[in-house]
């Protein structure tokens, strides 16, 4: 069990990496969906099913989905995948600075002993649907400035791909 | 460092130096600086498991909430990009280059 979490961490890092090393955008996406769905399992494994949930839902399933297809307007007649000697060069030499930030920053001695505190188990209360109820009654205030947040972007968003001509939405 | 936080401590540096490194695209930096959000969400999210404070796990909720908003403000900046120059690739954004 213990090797999955250290299995899923690695797989987090390896997302970042595959987005960080310069592949064309269709092959970045599936980086990111790769570090989303190992975080996910990762904070399952540590109890909180809760935010792993919310994030796969609004993360992977509404984020991302937006991402892929806004993909479309970066169109390459060659795209890079991860075979291509540029894209190779890059997960190298960003593979190495991870691998000195480890040797600096105390080894891979901590990889034995683990030091995770986790709060999985059987009880009624499980701490983050607790914690995120919170948000609704304490936190209300905080919660309508995010609503008004979100309407604002709507607005933002409108305005910015209005176009030159005023009134009618291009094709792109 | 626990293996954890050596873990979203790696993929935010990579993720901040994938943004920060010169690109073709520019749909690839907003992918890094999703990358970045989604870092910061699992650290957010390792508060109240570590700390033990459930009231803290607002704070990973909020932050995807205004991680969502400007991943819909970025797409919209490309799409605007994308109009006026023809596609998205960065050396062509020089207007403001001297």
């Amino acid at each position: 069990m213990m090797g999955f979490v250290l299995f899923l961490g690695f797989c987090f890092i390896l997302g970042g990496l595959a987005v960080a090393s310069n592949p064309s955008p269709y092959y970045g996406v599936v980086g990111l969906v790769l570090a989303s769905v190992a975080g996910c399992g990762w904070l399952v494994s540590l109890g909180v099913s809760f935010v792993g949930l919310v994030l796969v839902m609004v993360y992977l399933g509404g984020m991302l989905v937006v991402f892929v297809y806004s993909v479309s307007l970066a169109a390459d007649p060659y795209p890079e995948a991860w075979a291509d000697w540029g894209v190779v060069g890059y997960g190298v030499g960003l593979g190495l600075v991870v691998m000195v930030g480890a040797v600096v920053g105390g080894g891979f001695e901590i990889l034995v002993t683990g030091g995770v505190v986790n709060n999985e188990g059987l009880s009624s209360v499980r701490s983050d649907f607790v914690g995120v109820a919170m948000f609704y009654s304490w936190g209300a205030g905080l919660f309508l400035i995010g609503g008004w947040g979100l309407l604002l972007t709507l607005f933002v968003v409108l305005e910015l791909v209005r176009g030159l001509s005023r009134g009618a939405i291009r094709a792109v | 460092m626990s293996y954890l936080h050596f873990s979203f401590y790696a993929a935010f540096t990579l993720s901040s130096l994938g943004l920060a490194f010169h690109r073709t695209h520019l749909i690839s930096a907003l992918l890094c600086l999703e990358s970045m959000m989604l870092s910061m969400y699992v650290a957010l999210t390792m508060w109240p498991i570590q700390m033990q404070t459930p009231s803290a796990s607002i704070l990973p909720i909020i932050m995807l909430t205004f991680s969502a908003c400007e991943a819909g403000t970025g797409l919209a900046l490309l799409v605007a990009s994308t109009r006026t120059h023809g596609s998205d690739h960065l050396h062509n954004f020089n207007l403001l280059q001297c």
